[in-house]
């Protein structure tokens, strides 16, 4: 599988590991050796990667060298259970009849968690080690620990997670929840989940994973998310990123889709102070298809940068793209999307769509499209456009009574909302788009503040 | 007092002057045509008016009931009774027209110190409203003037002159771009809207849809002046003989 990566820095240059390397070690093989040697690889890739450098062409515009200075210690563990259950309430899911699975600083938290025992096939971790399926087909299968130094981290470290198993032919009605929490801490914090995620033939699940923190020290989260939906599957996936300014996000999601399965992806960032979201998804099949949606509603001086990459491996699967952004401040977005389309993928027909509204004259952003195709009978669009609101929109709508901020909130909730707006599931559209509804109040407050 | 007084109206874009000293008064219950060749200052008139921002005010006055609007952002002039039908309705894609409107009715009651309709009441409104018009139900939910021909984009125009209920309604162009039953329509909206506490002013290149919308006074502007007033006659004559025929005249 051609992961979003580039070389490996040049050999002549010593490797960027910093004070990460204090964090370098392996993490629980839970009894099974067979994770320790997986572990331990990840320990290896990341002494001879380090952490990608801007002179590496996919991260020029993200710069992740601070990362080494900062002494992170491991976010507090064991205490979990003392921390109040009304913590997760901001982030809750539940009131759209989600189980919700509760990760305080990278460790699955019972106590914090509301799930039906219905909810069956989520696992922590620790559980998943045991499972052939879990090993055999999703971890370490879809993210190497060589495709770049943060898989390789993650691989090495990460305290926990979830395994979501769906069997065949099983229409999940509730989404799943992963909430993420890093908690306040005197110092900085590492957090590295990792999630597994495998949908049988023909069954269909949503699931949604939240990042946030209450604390307002530096921390790093390194996810890595890998999901395989065997054919037929219909997957919903929905990631939340509402850290803290003061955190930086890098989170990989590693999707294959088998003949006829469906994926619907949204990527929501809100929060951060540096972040950095790759996404691939391989169509591993035949009529497989793909929609990948993202919104970056960012302000003051916030950096999302979004990679995708749309490898097309089978003839006849169409995949959509349509990423969002709305930047206040300072703030700096960057968007790379890929379609890949390898010989023999006839009659791909792939979408790509970049679309930016700047709230302030020193927001940037930086878009861009890459097609590699190896096959004559294809369709691949790709448009990019890049701009203010629109001047005569908005005097439309004051020339009819409605306050200026108003109409800055209508006119950016109307280019946000028509993603939401392919959300699948009912109750948690009417959520997402509460939330943007809310964080569009906070943009224009910050516009009219600052 | 007249509803509506322009005094010596000087007006520029991008350091060129468009109005070079316009003076009006428009009683309520009148209603007076504006017409004039293309480039006459026309509708640079009806948007400086309505308080579009590209253009620059450089002197004169504009009252409205008496009180000077030229420091009024767009929508307090709105919320003060000022309605101006665009030449070009924007599209908005992704802001229902029922959504839209409901705001704005809203805006402009709170600022007239009346209680917010709620959706019920605002249904009922809409409803008789678009009955007027001859429109479609479905219209509320589609997006503001998107994928609207342009003779449902005007007769949108008069709809929301309908809803929002101006004291002084501003057509700019509104019969441009319409065949002959969109004209009746739209002009039937605009004439049921006519009455002693309502002032209209209709901009206008051809005498045509005055034939629907009979103006009590006419004024020919060119090159940023009024330069010839008079009552419906001078529309007739306007075109039988031409914007020339001015030049010998004047």
């Amino acid at each position: 599988m051609t992961q979003l990566t580039s070389q490996p820095a040049p050999s002549t240059v010593a490797p960027s590991t910093g004070l990460l390397t204090e964090m370098l070690s392996a993490g629980p093989d839970h009894g099974t050796p067979w994770l320790g040697e997986i572990r331990q690889s990840g320990i290896r890739h990341f002494q001879r990667m380090g952490l990608p450098t801007t002179s590496q062409e996919d991260w020029r515009l993200t710069n992740v060298a601070e990362l080494a200075k900062i002494r992170f210690s491991p976010a507090a563990s064991g205490k979990a259970a003392a921390i109040g259950a009304d913590i997760t309430r901001p982030w809750s899911l539940r009131s759209t009849g989600a189980n919700e699975f509760v990760f305080i600083n990278g460790l699955f938290s019972p106590e914090h968690s509301t799930f039906s025992a219905s909810a069956a096939g989520v696992a922590p971790l620790a559980q998943a080690a045991a499972n052939p399926l879990w090993r055999e087909s999703v971890f370490a299968h879809l993210a190497l620990p060589q495709t770049n130094g943060f898989t390789a981290l993650n691989t090495a470290g990460f305290a926990d997670g979830a395994f979501i198993s769906v069997p065949a032919d099983l229409i999940a009605e509730a989404p799943i929840h992963l909430l993420f929490i890093s908690t306040e801490a005197p110092h900085a914090t590492l957090a590295q989940p990792r999630v597994c995620i495998h949908v049988g033939a023909r069954s269909q699940i949503t699931v949604v994973h939240t990042y946030v923190s209450t604390g307002g020290q530096p921390h790093l989260t390194n996810a890595v998310v890998e999901l395989a939906a065997e054919s037929g599957a219909k997957v919903e996936i929905v990631k939340l990123q509402r850290e803290a300014q003061t955190a930086w996000h890098i989170g990989q999601d590693f999707i294959k889709l088998a003949s006829q399965a469906t994926l619907q992806a949204l990527s929501l960032n809100i929060g951060g102070a540096v972040v950095r979201n790759n996404v691939q998804v391989r169509l591993d099949g035949p009529y497989a298809e793909a929609t990948l949606n993202g919104i970056t509603l960012i302000t003051g001086r916030q950096h999302v940068d979004n990679q995708t990459l749309l490898d097309h491996a089978f003839e006849n699967c169409p995949s959509h793209e349509l990423y969002k952004h709305l930047l206040g401040g300072q703030a700096s977005g960057v968007f790379r999307g890929k379609i890949l389309v390898r010989p023999g993928a006839q009659k791909t027909d792939s979408k790509q769509t970049s679309k930016t509204v700047l709230l302030s004259d020193d927001a940037t952003m930086d878009s861009q499209p890459q097609l590699e195709i190896y096959a004559d009978d294809v369709k691949c669009t790709h448009g990019s456009t890049t701009g203010p609101l629109d001047d005569e929109q908005l005097f439309y709508l004051r020339s009819r009574g409605v306050d200026a901020a108003t109409a800055r909130s209508l006119l950016t909730y109307a280019f946000a909302g028509d993603v939401l707006g392919r959300t699948w599931h009912g109750p948690l559209k009417g959520y997402l788009e509460e939330l943007v509804v809310a964080e569009l109040h906070r943009l224009h407050l910050d516009r009219t503040t600052s | 007092m007249p509803m509506l007084e322009i005094k010596d109206l000087h007006a520029s874009v991008g350091g060129r002057e468009i109005l070079k000293g316009i003076s009006l008064a428009v009683n309520a219950g009148e209603v007076h045509a504006i017409m004039g060749p293309n480039g006459s200052g026309k509708s640079t008139l009806a948007s400086v008016l309505a308080g579009r921002e590209t253009y620059a005010v450089t002197g004169g006055q504009v009252l409205l009931n008496g009180v000077d609007i030229l420091d009024m952002s767009p929508e307090e002039r709105a919320c003060e009774g000022l309605f101006m039908a665009f030449q070009y309705p924007v599209e908005i894609p992704g802001v229902s027209t029922a959504y839209f409107l409901k705001a704005a009715v809203n805006a402009i009651r709170k600022h007239r110190g009346e209680e917010e309709l709620d959706a019920m009441d605002f249904l009922k409104l809409i409803k008789t409203k678009m009955k007027l018009l001859e429109m479609d139900q479905s219209f509320l939910n589609r997006s503001v003037n998107e994928g609207f021909s342009g003779g449902e984009k005007k007769r949108n125009e008069i709809f929301q002159m309908a809803v929002l209920d101006p004291k002084l309604g501003i057509l700019d162009e509104t019969d441009s771009g319409l065949d002959i039953d969109a004209l009746k329509i739209v002009s039937k909206g605009v004439n049921s809207l006519r009455g002693p506490d309502r002032a209209m002013l209709v901009v206008t290149h051809y005498q045509r849809l005055l034939e629907y919308i009979v103006p009590d006074f006419v004024h020919v502007l060119r090159d940023g002046k009024i330069i010839k007033s008079g009552d419906k006659k001078l529309a007739l004559e306007l075109e039988a003989k031409g914007y020339g025929w001015l030049d010998t005249a004047a």
